[in-house]
């Protein structure tokens, strides 16, 4: 046996066994998907408390936008997760802002009183801003880019609390991107 | 030999026709009226509603009364779907027949409720709600993503059948499948049954 054949020998299992670079498409958590990068419609409501918001304030942070309604039964469930998420993420980059869609302030109160206590909202109450932003239904979460673009959104309710979507959401703050496959 | 594999070509073709129109792998009315449906692309679930429990909803959302009466003078069937494939599928109303021995069933679409709630004056925030619970009219539905949501047919006492026809593909050129429910009934007050 040559040097170079030995060498073969030993390097190939070698590489093999090292672990390699991230691979495109294995970050992303089931139900999440990227979107096209547009730019976020306008986001402009007050909360519960009369406090107004603007989305365009956040601009250099991401920011999980989440749409809801105490009526919508996958939402009542997703709701502490996000509670949970927001909980883990104390001090990091992102905000989270929940909206409700076209809900008064009594069942709003009620309602997040007891499923998540922690979690403030902000009131669409006319249902106008949840037409603006088009999500595919409700629970909709978007996540919104520090420059103010539509870059993911997920699917459905998801169980934020699960340790993929927290670790995709650490890495969306950290890289500022997620690796996907096309 | 050609001749040999255009034939064989050719049975594919048809078997892979009536796979996908008419799979049904697990087919269960779990009760009366409401029913259950898997194949290789979706899990598809409908239920039907009665008028009480259609105005107890709307009533617990703030509806105003008249939106609450024009709402329970239809009939309401509650529509699930999940793609369970590894492509995208295409939920499109207009492609649905849902039909009895009389012929079509209407449906009222959502153009149709907007108009209608703008003449009887419901609030705004009435109307997205209603809208948001409705099925969407058309809609992709990448792998994994659930929809769900109300169709609203005119009331009939005939059972009838709803053909749900969804389009595949990124493009929606794929093979077509549909899921068929037969023997639906409108519900009336009263009749659920636990």
């Amino acid at each position: 046996m040559t040097i170079k054949q030995l060498l073969s020998c030993v390097m190939i299992p070698v590489l093999f066994a090292i672990p390699g670079p991230i691979i495109a498409g294995t970050n992303m958590p089931e139900g999440i998907i990227k979107l096209d990068g547009r730019k976020a419609p306008e986001l402009k409501l007050d909360d519960l408390d009369g406090n107004s918001y603007d989305l365009a304030q956040s601009r250099g942070k991401w920011v999980f936008v989440h749409f809801w309604a105490a009526w919508c039964g996958p939402c009542r469930r997703e709701m502490p997760t996000v509670q949970t998420l927001a909980e883990q993420l104390t001090g990091s980059p992102i905000e989270i802002r929940l909206v409700n869609t076209a809900e008064n302030d009594d069942v709003v109160f009620s309602f997040l009183g007891v499923v998540a206590p922690e979690m403030p909202t902000l009131m669409d109450r006319d249902g106008l801003v949840t037409e603006r932003w088009q999500p595919r239904g409700l629970p909709a979460s978007f996540f919104v880019s520090p420059a103010g673009t539509l870059e993911y959104i997920a699917l459905g309710g998801r169980q934020w609390d699960k340790p993929e979507f927290l670790n995709f959401v650490k890495q969306l703050i950290k890289n500022k991107t997620v690796r996907h496959s096309n | 030999m050609n001749k040999i594999l255009s034939w064989q070509n050719a049975v594919k073709a048809l078997l892979g026709f009536v796979i996908s129109v008419y799979s049904c792998n697990v087919c269960s009315a779990e009760q009366e009226n409401r029913y259950k449906i898997e194949n290789q692309f979706v899990k598809f679930g409908l239920s039907a509603r009665t008028p009480e429990q259609m105005a107890a909803f709307y009533e617990a959302r703030g509806f105003p009364k008249q939106a609450i009466e024009a709402a329970t003078q239809h009939c309401f069937i509650t529509v699930g779907i999940r793609n369970i494939s590894k492509h995208k599928i295409w939920l499109d109303l207009n492609r649905w027949r849902i039909f009895n021995e009389q012929g079509a069933v209407a449906r009222t679409n959502r153009e149709q409720w907007k108009q209608k709630w703008q003449q009887l004056n419901v609030p705004l925030a009435s109307q997205a709600t209603f809208n948001w619970t409705l099925l969407p009219e058309s809609r992709d539905l990448h792998p994994d993503e659930p929809v769900g949501g109300n169709i609203t047919l005119t009331p009939t006492d005939m059972p009838f059948t709803v053909e749900a026809v969804f389009a595949t593909g990124d493009d929606q050129q794929g093979q077509p499948f549909v899921v068929k429910i037969e023997n639906v009934r409108c519900l009336k007050d009263g009749e659920i049954k636990s």
